[in-house]
């Protein structure tokens, strides 16, 4: 699936941003701008998204990450992602983590519950992003490694 | 204050009146026709019902775009495709020439739901936004916020 870079209003001129919109079970309204982050490990959510789509915690673990220089504190939880577009859709199972401050504009993509699913090319030169997914086959994520090692 | 005759009811109006009345009121679809409101791109019909009161089945969409007009409001009928709708800077570039970040320039700093380049609604957090499509049985494609300075443009982290 083949998704065109996002355009943003920037000081008298545009600015492009590989954003991929991606669905999260019980928000079917709409998709998820969410920026592509290869040096991620982790798959990153506002809370705020959690709680809108109504995604439940089974445990109480909690953790403290440095996100673009602020400090968050995020759940896990295992979700069901999709991502569309006009004739396809893949679903996969992951393991986001759900983060509290969000100031930020868009989720974050990364290496668990995204980019292990995709084989991801980036054309920055054509401003797209090509996800073909790596398989078929449902990957269920190790609940054992979402820690950082 | 002017004074227009709508439904066979008199009203007194001004543009501060008509802003007070939809300061509260997100946005409904827009069909064809829509007038812009402190920024935001309003139906017509859903503008008169607020600072009147009638119910919208009491005047039509070229009544109200009338009564908006008279009072200074820009009033706009919706395109789409490609240059539809949004005015494209000379210098534009980026994969849809400009038009969408000239789509999305309004509502910097704002939670947005998109379907293609159409804004379909603009509010204060993620909850409103998807409490809008809900309660109107809409579907985008995407949900942000629109960034609101250079830095987070630029991808820098908020400091």
């Amino acid at each position: 699936m083949k998704f065109r870079f996002r355009e943003l209003p920037a000081a008298g001129s545009v600015a492009t941003r590989p954003v991929v919109d991606v669905w999260l079970e019980g928000l079917e309204v709409t998709g998820l701008g969410c920026l592509l982050d290869t040096g991620a490990m982790h798959t990153r959510f506002s809370a705020d998204i959690a709680e809108i789509a109504g995604i439940g915690f089974e445990a109480e673990e909690t953790s403290r990450f440095a996100v673009a220089g602020r400090i968050v504190e995020g759940r896990p939880a295992r979700v069901g992602l999709s991502l569309r577009d006009a004739v396809e859709r893949h679903d996969w199972d992951a393991i986001v983590w759900f983060c509290d401050p969000w100031p930020f504009d868009f989720q974050l993509l990364g290496l668990q519950g995204f980019l292990r699913h995709f084989r991801v090319t980036v054309s920055a030169y054509h401003e797209w992003v090509d996800c073909a997914p790596e398989t078929d086959e449902p990957f269920l994520e190790p609940a054992g490694r979402h820690q950082l090692p | 204050m002017r004074t227009f005759t709508i439904s066979g009811q008199t009203f007194h109006l001004d543009r501060a009146r008509v802003c007070s009345a939809v300061a509260e009121q997100l946005p409904e679809p827009l069909q064809e026709h829509f007038v812009i409101v402190d920024g935001r791109r309003y139906p017509p019909k859903q503008v008169i019902a607020a600072v009147t009161g009638l119910d919208r089945a009491d005047f039509t969409t070229h009544q109200a775009r009338r009564v908006l007009t008279r009072l200074g409001f820009v009033a706009a009928r919706q395109t789409y495709g490609k240059g539809g709708g949004v005015a494209v800077p000379d210098a534009a570039r980026g994969p849809f020439e400009g038009r969408q970040a000239e789509a999305l320039r309004p509502f910097i700093g704002r939670w947005v739901a998109i379907r293609g380049l159409e804004v379909l609604v603009a509010a204060d957090s993620p909850a409103d936004v998807v409490a809008w499509l809900s309660r109107h049985g809409q579907q985008a494609d995407s949900m942000f916020r629109v960034p609101a300075d250079a830095g987070s443009v630029g991808g820098a982290a908020p400091v």
